[in-house]
Parts: structure tokens; sequence; C-alpha cells
């Protein structure tokens, strides 16, 4: 490598530093005035024509707050903590393409790299939660060590269900081999040159094979720790678990890490299931940000919505759940191939886990509350003749 | 976390429990309680409740205080549900010196007070779905709180601290435009109901954390001195409303809603349930209210005759009771109240037993306590 | 699965129903005409000077005794120009203390005392909400210009005179 392409490449890595920065900004902004809306508030008003300047005015109070460190703590895995799960987030952008020719170092085993540099993130939490000397931290820790291991099985899998559906690794690959019309062809012929020998589906996988999203997203859910799978931060339980005793920039950082992990479970649900920065009339970076953004609001609105799963229910859904289901996305997605049925079986058969998945969470959870409330007398009394 | 140092790892014979120190700053213990959790991992194995940073004396400060001054004390014990409050203990006195209050002053007391219960279970509805994780119905719930409040305002110059009930019947007349306030707060507040109960009640994961936790069998229960809607959700049909009926109340028509199994969810339900039965009774009270004084001429210096009287009364939180002893003197010789929330909070310890850290902060919100009372 | 999607539909169209906030320091929310806020003394415009005369009344019914008053005689009184004897001297309220019972209210005799529609007095100091005679005028005067105050006696007395409900004798 000669100097120039090392001066190229750090200038690469600053430039996705600052996008990743901006897009987190972005995030937080995202955030507080949709969950205002949600809710029926305004969201931030005060600073910026609609509150856009909030998020930098955070940052800067973040920046500027006294970094407290506790005197117990175990100053080397105080400071380590936070960079060991704010490096790996960034790490795995180098390798997530934006649009055909916008990243920085496209990998044939893209998805391999960014499985494993998911799971770095753990020991992180879980050196936070146990260097602050802190017992909610504590907790904390083991709860985020115990949930994302659970649910890096399932998302592992699915992975594999879509490398097996596409016979790639290569997220460039993945998504070009969803387009149904020409646009792709220059990739996939790129890539053919090259020798891949891939399967050109020819339609979004989300059409095709929609357990797999939806489990992709519950999976990115609980390794982004939101709503309803953010128990080992529990404001309510264990008052921010890991991150109890940091403070100003420090904590900051988790912040940063956790906003670009939430983008990254978005950009990877667009790359493998949205047909990645494919689509008519608008720029390819724009349909890649348009897909991710989209899929990042449905996370917020779901935390907008639901309450909080407690620890053990997380475990028995991870395990007794998610898992299997994975598994058998990956069946029916070897069937699929091994047998090269019609596109259709494989979105019907996917269809229909989920019909039975769904059925058998309201028989087990709705149907015996209504039934009860029936018992109860549970009629809410009209407005009627108000005087 | 040091009891942990100290065992020795290479004899790992015996464990040793986490204690878990919960509150008095914890966001979600209602106040300024403490709860002293011991825990095996993530399960509680005993617990214990510190109660007391919240006493500000009232019982002995109501002592030193003129007969309605002490409506003021009153105002702050529980301070989510103020017009009950005030009520039971203008009755109290009320009874003391055979003082019967208008009809017109009954009619809005009644109103005033379901009113109220119904913006102390909004209160409880957000709060609950925030313990549980849930950040939205609080949200919810605040906006027909705030409705309630504004009508407060109007009604009483006051958001929460009202000092409106006085003895012998209401500080003033309700002003010209009551009908028709009322009647835009019932049909919004009902719709606010609606909507925070739709958003709720089936939630899957709510149910999922509240259903089948905390919960407690009705002789337990009664042992431990349970009322309200904490002693409806485990199936007993017991409201002070009906069982001793007092002011207005016999003339209504409404149900008391119970549920069966005792579990948070139960205890969440039965309150969903009696904010709607208030709003029936605000309507029916609102159509029959009739014209006329609202003060029974009770002289300004109140000086009841010797003697000693126990009134009681349902509040929000459940059954409250005041004991009160005059001396013939123009301030109390003593005046005792029974607070729902402490009696009911005193099952905390046998609830979160074997429950999960995360069940501990739903039971505990599932109580809904006002530490105001519980410490008076 | 039903109610938490039915919840999630329910979230979602909030989004698009209108915002209930208050932009509370821009948008003040108006307070209710009977609103209580801290205490003010009022001023009798016919005469040029305040309604209080110092009784003590209102000193000796406070629940938290935050208020404390002198009186004086009258120098508008020898002049003939006013028909009280006593007057107000000095008269202070620890604002910090009241908890805004408009108990003083009730009981005061001279129409003198008015829970204001003032609230938002935050200071720096710890006690640095004691307001004086002057101050206490001030809000008085401003009570009075705003809600068109009129004696709650003249009130009663028109009241009389043509048969009405009993109001609540305060």
């Amino acid at each position: 490598m000669s100097l120039l392409d090392a001066l190229l490449l750090i200038l690469a890595l600053l430039i996705l530093f600052t996008a990743l920065s901006v897009v987190v900004l972005s995030l937080v902004w995202i955030e507080r005035k949709f969950l205002g809306r949600l809710q029926r508030r305004l969201g931030p008003t005060r600073t910026g024509p609609f509150g856009l300047i909030q998020p930098i005015a955070d940052a800067v109070k973040l920046v500027l707050k006294e970094d407290l460190i506790p005197s117990w703590s175990d100053k080397a895995i105080f400071w380590v903590a936070p960079l060991l799960v704010l490096v790996p987030s960034f790490m795995i952008w180098v390798t997530i393409p934006a649009a055909k020719n916008l990243v920085l170092r496209n990998l044939d085993l893209g998805l391999f790299v960014i499985v494993a540099l998911l799971v770095v993130s753990i020991l992180g939490l879980l050196l936070a939660g146990w260097g602050s000397a802190n017992k909610y931290g504590a907790l904390g820790g083991l709860r985020s060590a115990a949930q994302l291991v659970s649910y890096e099985v399932p998302l592992v899998m699915v992975v594999v269900s879509v490398a097996i559906l596409v016979q790639s690794l290569d997220l460039r690959v993945i998504s070009a081999s969803q387009v149904p019309w020409g646009a792709a062809e220059p990739v996939l012929n790129e890539a053919r040159e090259a020798g891949a020998n891939f399967n050109h589906i020819g339609l979004p996988l989300v059409v095709i094979f929609p357990l797999g999203l939806v489990l992709f997203l519950l999976a990115g859910l609980a390794e982004v720790g939101r709503i309803p799978f953010d128990i080992y931060f529990a404001e309510s339980e264990i008052v921010g678990g890991p991150f109890v005793e940091y403070s100003g920039a420090h904590w900051s950082v988790f912040f940063l890490a956790e906003y670009i992990n939430t983008f990254l479970v978005g950009a990877l649900a667009a790359l493998l299931f949205l047909g990645g920065w494919y689509g008519p009339f608008l720029p390819e970076w724009l349909w890649f940000l348009l897909k991710t953004y989209l899929v990042v609001i449905l996370i917020f609105w779901i935390r907008g919505t639901l309450p909080r799963l407690r620890i053990d229910q997380l475990m028995t859904f991870g395990w007794k759940a998610m898992i299997p289901l994975s598994f058998a996305g990956v069946v029916i997605a070897s069937l699929y191939r091994f047998y090269d049925w019609p596109a259709w079986s494989l979105s019907v058969m996917s269809l229909a886990i989920l019909g039975v998945v769904g059925y058998w969470i309201y028989r087990r959870y709705t149907q015996p509350v209504v039934k009860l409330a029936k018992i109860y007398g549970h009629r809410p009394r009209r407005v009627s003749n108000v005087s | 976390m040091s009891a942990m140092e100290n065992a020795d790892p290479l004899s790992q014979t015996h464990h040793v429990d986490l204690m878990l120190n919960m509150g008095p700053q914890h966001p979600s213990t209602h106040g300024v309680f403490r709860m002293l959790l011991r825990v095996d991992g993530e399960v509680v194995v005993d617990a214990e409740p510190h109660i007391g940073y919240l006493h500000r004396g009232s019982e002995k400060l109501a002592e030193g205080e003129q007969y309605h001054q002490v409506v003021t004390l009153f105002d702050r014990m529980d301070y989510i549900s103020n017009f009950n409050n005030e009520w039971v203990y203008c009755r109290a006195v009320e009874k003391l010196m055979g003082i019967e209050p208008p009809e017109r002053a009954e009619h809005i007391r009644v109103i005033l007070g379901e009113l109220n219960r119904v913006a102390s279970h909004l209160l409880f509805l957000g709060t609950f779905g925030l313990d549980a994780g849930a950040m939205t119905p609080v949200m919810f719930s605040f906006r027909g709180r705030e409705r309630v409040q504004a009508l407060f305002e109007a009604v009483s110059g006051a958001r929460m601290m009202h000092n409106y009930l006085h003895i012998g019947g209401l500080k003033e007349d309700v002003p010209d435009n009551f009908h028709s306030l009322m009647n835009g707060l019932l049909s919004e507040l009902q719709a606010d109901v609606e909507e925070c109960d739709r958003l709720l009640t089936f939630n899957e994961v709510f149910v999922a954390r509240s259903k089948n936790v905390g919960a407690i069998d009705l002789q337990t229960a009664l042992d431990y001195g349970w009322t309200g809607p904490c002693i409806r959700a485990c199936g007993l049909e017991y409201d002070v409303r009906r069982a001793e009926p007092y002011s207005i109340y016999p003339r209504f028509d409404f149900n008391i809603p119970i549920a069966r199994d005792g579990d948070c969810w139960d205890r969440y339900f039965v309150r969903v349930m009696e904010m709607y039965e208030s709003l029936h009774i605000i309507r029916q009270a609102l159509k029959e209210m009739p014209e006329g004084p609202v003060m029974a001429g009770a002289r300004r210096l109140i000086r009841p005759p010797k003697g000693d009287v126990y009134v009681r009364a349902e509040n929000p939180r459940g059954e409250i009771g005041v004991y009160l002893v005059s001396d013939g003197t123009d301030k109390p010789y003593r005046v005792k109240v029974r607070p729902p929330s402490f009696c009911n909070l005193s099952a905390l310890r046998q609830l979160v037993k074997n429950a999960y850290i995360a069940d501990a902060v739903v039971i505990l919100g599932s109580l809904d306590i006002v530490l105001g009372e519980v410490d008076r | 699965m039903l109610a938490s999607l039915k919840g999630m539909v329910l979230t979602l169209t909030s989004v698009f129903k209108r915002p209930v906030t208050h932009q509370y320091p821009n948008q003040p929310r108006p307070v209710e005409n009977r609103y209580m806020g801290f205490p003010a003394l009022t001023w009798d415009k016919d005469v040029g000077e305040p309604y209080c005369t110092s009784c003590m009344v209102c000193i000796r019914q406070c629940p938290t005794q935050c208020m404390s008053a002198t009186m004086k005689d009258n120098p508008l009184q020898k002049e003939g120009k006013s028909k009280r004897r006593k007057i107000v001297d000095t008269f202070g309220i620890n604002l910090n203390r009241c908890i805004l019972c408009g108990i003083c209210v009730e009981v005061c005799n001279f129409d003198a005392i008015v829970m204001s529609h003032e609230h938002e007095m935050s200071v720096y100091e710890r006690n640095g909400d004691r307001v004086d005679l002057i101050e206490l005028l001030e809000m008085g005067k401003r009570y009075q210009d705003k809600t068109g105050w009129i004696p709650p006696t003249q009130l009663a007395k028109a009241k009389k005179e043509k048969p009405a409900p009993r109001k609540a004798s305060a």
C-alpha cells in the first residue's frame, strides 16, 4: 500500500466517521420528534426551526458535562468499555455499501465480518457494567450478556438463510440479486466475472421471505436493546444498567454506538430484504437512506407503543420461539433452493409460519385475558344522555 | 458487591445474595419509597420496605390547627386525590357537629370526588405503564388528567391543593358555566379513558408482564387489611360507597367492578373499569344537581361538641378512615387517619418474594401507593 | 398479537392529530378567573389607600403563619378623606411559606386581600420571595386591573338586593 493509498484510506475513514455522526444526530432528532408526535407532543421546538439543532445542543451539553468516574470503579475497564462498544460498531460500517460504488471496502464475506463484529459489543457492555462497581450496573451487564448472546443466534440464522437463498455473503451481490430490472446488471456481471456463483432472485426478499425480515427485525431490536427488548437499560428497573455510572463524554460514546447500531439494523434490513439501494427515479444513495430510515422509524414506532418484556420472558422468547423459527427459516430456504420451487411457495410457507406464531401468541396471551375481561364484565359505558 | 468479594473463590460452597437498594431515589418507586431487595440473580429472595421519607407529621400538625385549617393538611396527605381527602375530613367534622350539607353541595362533592377518582386512576394507568416499560400511556393519560385539573382550577382556583370543600358545604358555588364545562369535559374524558384502555389493556407484552404477577389470595389480602381496587381485584365486592353508603351515593346507579385472581393485571383492570363507572356516576349527579345554597350556615369559628367520631370513605386508593376527637375547643384534640395506601403497601414484602426484580417494580406500581399518605 | 397491533395503529394515528402541548413561556396558559395565585393586597382607588387596616385576622388564621403586619393611624382620616381610622403600616408575606389555601381571603372583613393571578415568582435567593407592602399592593393593582375586581362585600350587597340563590358566606 502506497502512502497515498493510506492517506486516502484515512480520509475515507474520517468521512465515514463524520457521515455516521451526522446520521446519529439526525436519528436523535427523528426519534425525539417522532416519539413526541406519537404521544401528541411537539418534540423539540426550542432550538432552531423545528428543533433541528436540538441534537447538536445535546451533543455539546454531553461533551461539556463533568465526566464523573466513581472512585470505586475499575478505572481501566471503565475507560476501555465505551471504546469496546463504539469501535466495532464503526468497523462494521467499513463494509456496508450505501450505493453501488459507495462503500469503503466491499468484502466478499461482508456479512460474515458484520456478524463477527456485532458480538464484540457484548464484551464492552459487560465490562462497563462490571467496571463501574455498581449493583445496577452489574445486573445490567449480565443481562446484556445473556440477552445479546441469545439473540445473536437467530440473527445469524436469518443471515444464513439469506445467504442460502442468494448463495453469496457479498452485500452488494445480495442487494443486486433482488432487483427485477436491469439496473443491477453491472454489479451482477462484475460478480459473475469474478467467478461468483450466486442466485439472481429478481424480487426483494421481503416478498418471498417475510419470515426472515420479521425475525431479523426482532433479533435486531434485541441486539440494539430497543423496547420491547431494552432489558439491559430498563430505565424503570435497573436505571440504565451498564451506563448507570457513566456521564458526559463517556456516556455519549455509548449513546453514539447505540444509535449507530440502530441505524445498522435498518441498513442491514434494507440491504438484505428490501432490495438495497435500488429503486426507480431517485439516486441510489437516497433510496438506501429512505429504506433505512423507514426501518429505523419502525423501530422508534415500536418503542413508542410497547412495554418492556421481563428477562425470563425475553430468554423464553429467544430460545423457544426465535431460535426454532430461525432454524425453520433456514430449513424452508434450503428446501426452496434445493428443489427449485417457485418463489411464491417460499412466501406462502413464511406467511403460514408467521400466521401460526401470531395465532399462538393470540391464544396464549390475548384470548385468556379477553375472556377474563368478559367474565369480569368489562363494558365501557358509552356517553349517553348528558344533561 | 463487597459481600461477593469476601467469598473465597476456592471454596465456592455457598453463595451470597446481592442486596439491592431500590429507592428512595429510584425512578419507579413512586415518590420516596425505599425497598431493600435481597436478590439471587434476578429473583428477589426477600424485600425490606422502608417508609417515612415523606413524614411531615400531618396528624400532629392537625392538633395545632383550627378545624377549617386542617382541610389544607388533608389536601396534602393523598396529593393525587385531594377532593376525596377533603371530603372525608369535612364529613367527620360535620358528623361531629351534626350538620348536613345542602343538596347542591353534596352533588358537587360527588362530582368532584368522582372526577378526582378518574384523575387518580389515570395517573395510576400512566405510571403503571411506565413501570412496565411503555412510555406512551403516561403521555396519553396525563392529557385526560390535565383536563380534569383544568376544570378543578376553574371551580376551586387551584389545580391540586384546592381547599374548596369546607365544613358544612363548599367554599363558594361552582362557576356559572359549570354545566357546559362538565359536558365538554365528560365526552373528552371518556374518549381519553377509552384511548388509554385500548392502548394498554390487552397488549400482549403488557399482559405478559402483569398477568399472574404478584397474585395474592383473598384471605391473605383481607388479613393485610387491603381495601379499594386492590381487594376488589381479589374478588371481594367491597366498596364503602355500597357497604356503608355515605353522602348521596345510594341514589346513583353504578356497578362495583371486581376481578378474581388478585394479580397486577386484575388490579389494573379493576381501576380501568372504575373509571367508566365514575364517569357514569358523574353524569347522573350532573343531571340531578339542584339549585340552592352550598353552605349549611356553619359559623366561621367551628367548635364541635366534645366527643369522637370515626368516618370512612372510598378513596381512589381504598378505604380511608378519619378518627377525630374533639375536646370542645376550636382545635381538634386528635386526628387519626387510616390511610389505604399504607395498608395496601404492607403486603409488599410477601408479594415480591420469589418475583423478578422487574416484577417488584410492577407490583409496587400496581398497588398505586401515594407516599404522602403512607408517611403522612 | 392483535392488541399490540391495534395499539401501534393508535399511536400512529396520534401522529396526525394535533399535539396538545402548550408552548409555555411564549404562550402562557390562560389562568381561570378563580385561579388562586399568591396573595396580594388591594388598593382602594376611590380614596387612594389600601383596603387593609391591618386587623390581623388573616395573620391569625394563616395555617403556615407566613404573614406579618403592623398598623398606624390613618393620616387621610384626619384630613377627612377616608373612613378608615387605622391603616396598614407594614405588611410582609413570605411567599415561600404560603400554601395558597385562600383562607386569608375568606376571613378578611375588609376585602383587603385577594388571591392574585401571580405565580411565576421564582427567585435565586433562599428567602427572595419575601414581599413587602409596596410589592403586595403592586401585585394587587395588577390583579385589579386585569380582572376588573369588585369588592366582594359590594358584590354580595348587589346580590342581596335582587333575590338570588344564597352564596357561600365567606
